[in-house]
């Protein structure tokens, strides 16, 4: 593309990213040839692990670069600031290809006669055309799916049992009793679906000025309530040390590590009851990757995809560093035969399937940036307690 | 036409050689600052400008986004993260002076040591520093645990308060006010101290009137570095303070990232850099480091 005045800025960034990726060796090459032996991931955390990547390095002779973030709404970003000359694949939450990267022209689709017989070996309810992973009217394979769980609030049940949990759902957060006894995860994008629900509200539909206002509300106490608000290490250190008794966003996903470290007193909660669809209390996320729209994609792409879907390679995914989560390639035998009894209890197997059929599933939230401009309001103005 | 060539170039570089040779040997620094420093900058004053929640420079120019923010409470963490700023300064003068002249004056032998141990944490990221304090201070962690076990007390945690993000502050910022502040004092003359002491000065007048005032430029340079600093931290707010309080750097890396709103959070780090810089300059001219350090 050509640089003027009016892509300056854009193509700067492009040129910044290239560099931050170590791609530009791989940009100048671009020009000359075919990217037959790079390939750049942006994702979240476990498909940038070596274990992932070295065996696809190894077998395919190829360099793979893969940087990890952790919200979705900034990986869309970068593909917006023009990072689809950059990226081969984007790994992001169910909504975003079909509703967001799709639709933006930042994704292109997936060869379906290629593709489609993977899901045969998936887990019930994720079976052919699976809806996230499709276009809108169906026609399109827009990406693959395997890593998902349920993610509502997680509670450390030597302090407040499973039942009680799941029987009293989000009311725990509106009750003042709880005041300093919770935490906050740092992952605002499900804080607003989660003061939605705690409010009373479906998050996932335009809400009326009564329900905007409810939702300000509650946002300013449920974090004036909040002893902390942190990463996931820190919620898991502080459910362990007794600082908090549970906290939200969370589930399997943030719950396993610790799980996996022996404290099982550490449970993801899915509530039993809830203001969403069908009286559901809880969400859940499915993973989408799907390949950029870059216009010199690199052939790797799609070949990583067919990769992961390998059972000994999607268990690696699975049990990758950071969190421990379901596949859905756990549908063949070949895949979880490789799960020990331990990796099966981190990952709360016992409850998936019960867990996965209360919760809804993650989509976009019309008003979202109005909900979020809220809420990062409220939160400063209950600062300092 | 060889020989005409050859001499423009000549002149050319006899051209570049009138230059001054300061500049010339700057020329590389300058290219890089502006490259890697300026460049950057005016993207983000750029991107002020430009329309809410949109991600290129091809938008009309606005003011939307500073209306936005002054219409908003973001005063509230501005006012916190200058605040606290402020506290970090004040406390790190009052534990870095004696420490400091200590360094000078009285350690003696041991002050290499002790200078080391002051060192050496910077060697370790901030992180992880931090990361180390929540172990320390957590709920039977290192200090309540021990406290505990051993003596059966049992006391609430510190962690997740205001003074838990002051003590990070405090402790990570602690080289950036120490080393200027052994600077400036090993800058006072003996000679001065003494013919203040022969002349009937009081070990406190000569504090006064001679070592604060000619230790002066190591203070002012330590109080605008660590504030300078201290303004834009986020990690001890997150890490010990758990949020409970929302610095201005916080709502712009919201801005950033969740909100998806560029142009606003450019908006807020143009002001930022704008508050900062004005209370830096009035420093400055209050106290005039030039004249401090004795150049005019």
């Amino acid at each position: 593309m050509a640089i003027n005045r009016r892509n300056f800025m854009q193509q700067s960034a492009v040129w910044a990213a290239a560099f931050a990726a170590g791609t530009v060796p791989g940009v100048f090459r671009s020009a000359m040839a075919a990217r037959e032996n790079e390939l750049n991931i942006l994702c979240w955390e476990g498909y940038n692990s070596a274990q992932v990547l070295d065996p696809f390095r190894t077998a395919q002779n190829a360099t793979v670069k893969a940087e990890s973030l952790t919200n979705d709404p900034t990986m869309i970003n970068r593909l917006r600031a023009g990072e689809t000359n950059v990226w081969d694949l984007i790994n992001v939450n169910n909504p975003w290809a079909r509703k967001v990267m799709y639709p933006e022209g930042l994704i292109k689709p997936l060869d379906k006669a290629t593709f489609e017989p993977f899901f045969a070996n998936m887990l019930p309810g994720f079976e052919w055309p699976y809806r996230w992973c499709m276009s809108d009217d169906g026609s399109e394979l827009l990406g693959m799916i395997q890593r998902f769980g349920p993610y509502s609030y997680v509670v450390n049940t030597d302090k407040i049992s499973r039942e009680t949990a799941e029987d009293t759902g989000w009311d725990l957060f509106n009750d003042p009793a709880n005041k300093g006894k919770y935490g906050i995860l740092e992952s605002d994008d499900w804080n607003v679906f989660n003061i939605c629900v705690i409010a009373g509200f479906d998050p996932f539909r335009e809400h009326t000025d009564d329900e905007v206002a409810k939702f300000s509300e509650t946002a300013k106490k449920v974090f004036g309530g909040a002893k902390l608000v942190g990463d996931i290490a820190t919620m898991n250190q502080a459910l362990i040390a007794g600082e908090i008794d549970f906290h939200m966003t969370g589930g399997t996903y943030s719950a396993s590590p610790a799980r996996a470290d022996g404290y099982l007193n550490i449970r993801g909660i899915t509530p039993k009851k809830g203001p969403m669809a069908g009286g559901k209390g809880g969400i859940a996320w499915i993973e989408v990757t799907s390949t950029v729209n870059n216009p010199e994609l690199s052939p790797l792409a799609p070949k990583f995809l067919e990769y992961v879907q390998d059972p000994e390679v999607a268990h690696t995914v699975a049990f990758a560093e950071g969190t421990f989560n379901p596949v859905t390639q756990m549908g063949n035998s070949k895949c979880f035969d490789l799960f020990t009894k331990d990796e099966l209890d981190a990952i709360q197997w016992d409850s998936l399937n019960e867990e996965m059929a209360g919760c809804v599933e993650y989509d976009i939230v019309p008003d979202y940036d109005k909900l979020l401009d809220l809420m990062t309001a409220a939160k400063r103005e209950v600062s300092g307690g | 036409m060889t020989a005409r060539t050859e001499g423009a170039t000549a002149g050319g570089g006899v051209g570049f050689l009138r230059v001054p040779a300061g500049f010339r040997a700057a020329l590389p620094v300058i290219l890089f600052l502006l490259v890697g420093f300026a460049a950057p900058l005016l993207a983000v004053i750029g991107f002020s400008f430009m329309p809410a929640r949109t991600f290129g420079f091809t938008g009309q120019p606005t003011l939307e986004n500073y209306i936005t923010i002054f219409e908003s409470t973001s005063y509230i963490s501005l006012l916190w993260s200058l605040g606290l700023a402020l506290a970090t300064v004040l406390i790190l003068i009052l534990i870095s002076y004696p420490v400091a002249y200590g360094l000078v004056r009285v350690f003696g032998r041991w002050s290499t040591l002790v200078t080391l141990l002051f060192v050496i944490p910077l060697f370790v990221s901030e992180n992880v520093r931090l990361y180390g304090w929540l172990l320390f201070l957590i709920k039977n962690g290192v200090l309540l645990g021990t406290l505990k076990t051993v003596f059966g007390i049992e006391a609430e945690s510190m962690l997740f308060t205001t003074g838990a993000i002051l003590l990070g502050m405090v402790y990570v910022y602690l080289p950036y006010m120490l080393f200027p502040l052994t600077l400036g004092i090993s800058m006072v003359p003996n000679d001065a101290r003494e013919a203040a002491s022969d002349l009937g000065a009081s070990r406190w007048q000569v504090f006064k009137e001679v070592e604060l005032p000619l230790s002066m430029p190591g203070l002012v340079i330590g109080c605008l570095l660590t504030f300078v600093l201290a303004v834009g931290a986020i990690a001890e707010y997150k890490v010990l303070g758990g949020q409970q309080v929302i610095p201005i750097t916080h709502d712009i890396e919201i801005a950033f990232t969740y909100a998806q709103n560029w142009p606003l959070g450019a908006a807020l780090s143009v002001l930022l850099m704008l508050i900062v810089g004005v209370l830096v300059m009035i420093a400055l001219r209050r106290f005039d480091l030039d004249k401090f350090l004795g150049r005019r």
